[in-house]
């Protein structure tokens, strides 16, 4: 229990690899709300890539179901459920999760492998993207009322298609309203554009570069820009990746776009009163350090 | 009616021990003996010395992208037993068997025509389909050194399997991070080496590496 009488939260926190890597940001943005709102983000010891569906998937399930067991099982070995604040660790990690507890051949294979390095997984934890943990246990009242310094600037939602995805007869839809209440209580302005579900294009650039940028990326900004977003709010690093690199890449077609892209992570961060420079928002391509700025001055 | 598979089955295991990796009986009067390369020559000896009435049939040969599977058939009183070995393509060579079975020397000589493979010790090693004036890296059945994964994510599979995560944070990225106060690395497995050897053994169980086509050598991918 905290000294303002909240519960403190637990999760075992998977980074995934972009993140890091790519995006320290959401990382830092991620901390500072975390602290702010009395969740405990447990590190994963020695955790590896979720792994990333396209190649490991496609490959060998059994290899893929075997990777995604041990990052589950080193949450299990914490006593910890997980939490991820990538959209594709998720969908790889709860569905892995969910093949594992109701296949037990797969299971057992698994476990197999597994064994000689002293781990087994059993199948006790929930998996949960960032902002199932935020709207189901910390809760819209309570974080409303941490709101400090509500943004003054619009933005269009970006949900990314993987955010998505829910167990057989769940409600698709449940995590991007989710998510849409959630950017609400920032205090920006969410401006609707009709593309919404349209996906960014990240994983046809591995297939089509062209068809990806133009036939994907381009008609959401324009729709984004008419709209007259200041900026794209994302839940998802490898989606924030195809905004910022496709803009830059789109000029090659004659595209001149410069809409900022921001984590909801750090969009909460800089509502929860987080100074704008303690987040270190450069890392981005087209840096939203500027909105930030422009409801300091408010 | 399978006494006689088992039996071969049995001489095989016995003198060849180890170099057997496994042999089935997929059907009656069938007999599927995979081996190691190396061994290839001494089992056909222990064939040609056990059963006198030994008769070879063929080679096939399959070009499977990363390696080259060759099936040495016989027949032994009816049963069909085939001997199967894989050999890297960058290995690209074949050790003939002329001098246990002549019969073989047409067959081997389509194998090196076809597929471009060298026969090590074979005695008359000259074009038997193509001209004589064929180029060499142009041969009708081979196909390009590859495997499964295709070139755009290639480097995202090597980076999986060698580091345990698919964009590794670069030196300049970990500085980055320090300056804005983070670790260097989240606590991955490659920031651990034992931590990561687990994870690498962990692959070679699974054979995702093996299916990739991962050169653990070179700590890349077998082909480009």
């Amino acid at each position: 229990m905290r000294g303002d009488g909240w519960e403190m939260i637990r999760y075992a926190s998977f980074l995934g690899c972009q993140i890091p890597m790519r995006y320290p940001c959401i990382e830092i943005a991620s901390k500072k709300v975390f602290e702010e709102i009395g969740l405990e983000a447990v590190d994963l010891p020695g955790y590896s890539c979720c792994p990333e569906p396209v190649n490991s998937r496609i490959l060998d399930k059994t290899a893929s179901l075997t990777i995604s067991a041990r990052n589950l099982t080193i949450a299990e070995e914490l006593g910890l459920d997980l939490m991820t604040l990538c959209n594709g660790c998720y969908e790889t990690l709860v569905e892995a999760n969910e093949i594992l507890k109701h296949d037990s051949k797969e299971m057992q294979k698994v476990n197999s492998i597994l064994k000689q390095f002293g781990k087994r997984y059993r199948g006790i934890i929930k998996v949960k993207h960032v902002v199932e943990v935020l709207y189901e246990d910390i809760g819209i009242k309570r974080l409303e009322k941490q709101i400090v310094k509500p943004q003054k600037f619009s933005v269009a939602l970006h949900y990314g298609c993987h955010l998505y995805r829910e167990l057989e007869g769940g409600d698709i839809m449940r995590k991007t309203k989710m998510m849409k209440e959630l950017t609400q209580l920032t205090g920006v302005e969410i401006v609707d554009y009709g593309l919404e579900q349209l996906c960014c294009g990240y994983p046809s650039m591995q297939a089509d570069e062209e068809f990806s940028l133009k036939n994907r990326l381009l008609p959401k900004l324009k729709r984004i820009e008419e709209a007259g977003a200041d900026a794209v709010v994302l839940s998802c690093p490898a989606c924030m990746i195809q905004f910022e690199m496709g803009q830059t890449m789109l000029r090659k077609f004659g595209y001149n776009y410069k809409i900022p892209c921001i984590h909801l992570m750090e969009l909460l961060a800089l509502s929860l009163g987080v100074p704008p420079r303690e987040l270190h928002l450069v890392f981005h391509r087209i840096p939203p350090l500027r909105l930030a700025l422009m409801t300091e001055s408010m | 009616m399978t006494a006689k598979e088992n039996e071969i089955i049995e001489h095989l295991q016995q003198e060849l021990g180890p170099g057997l990796v496994d042999a089935t009986i997929p059907c009656e009067r069938r007999v599927s003996i995979k081996i190691k390369s190396v061994v290839l020559s001494k089992a056909v000896n222990a064939l040609k010395k056990r059963y006198s009435a030994l008769r070879f049939i063929t080679i096939s040969t399959v070009d499977n992208g990363l390696d080259f599977e060759f099936l040495h058939h016989f027949d032994v009183d009816g049963a069909v037993i085939t001997l199967r070995s894989l050999k890297p393509k960058e290995d690209n060579t074949l050790e003939s068997i002329v001098d246990l079975i002549p019969a073989a020397n047409f067959i081997e000589r389509e194998i090196a025509d076809l597929f471009g493979v060298k026969i090590l010790n074979h005695p008359q090693l000259q074009h038997l389909i193509l001209t004589k004036d064929w180029p060499d890296d142009k041969r009708p059945l081979r196909e390009p050194l590859e495997g499964e994964i295709p070139p755009q994510t290639r480097p995202v599979a090597e980076a999986l399997i060698s580091t345990s995560c698919v964009a590794p944070v670069s030196k300049f990225m970990q500085r980055r991070r320090e300056k804005a106060g983070l670790p260097s690395a989240p606590p991955f497995a490659f920031t651990d080496e034992k931590t990561l050897q687990e994870f690498h053994r962990m692959i070679r169980d699974t054979g995702l590496d093996k299916k990739a086509g991962f050169d653990w050598e070179k700590k890349r991918l077998r082909y480009k």
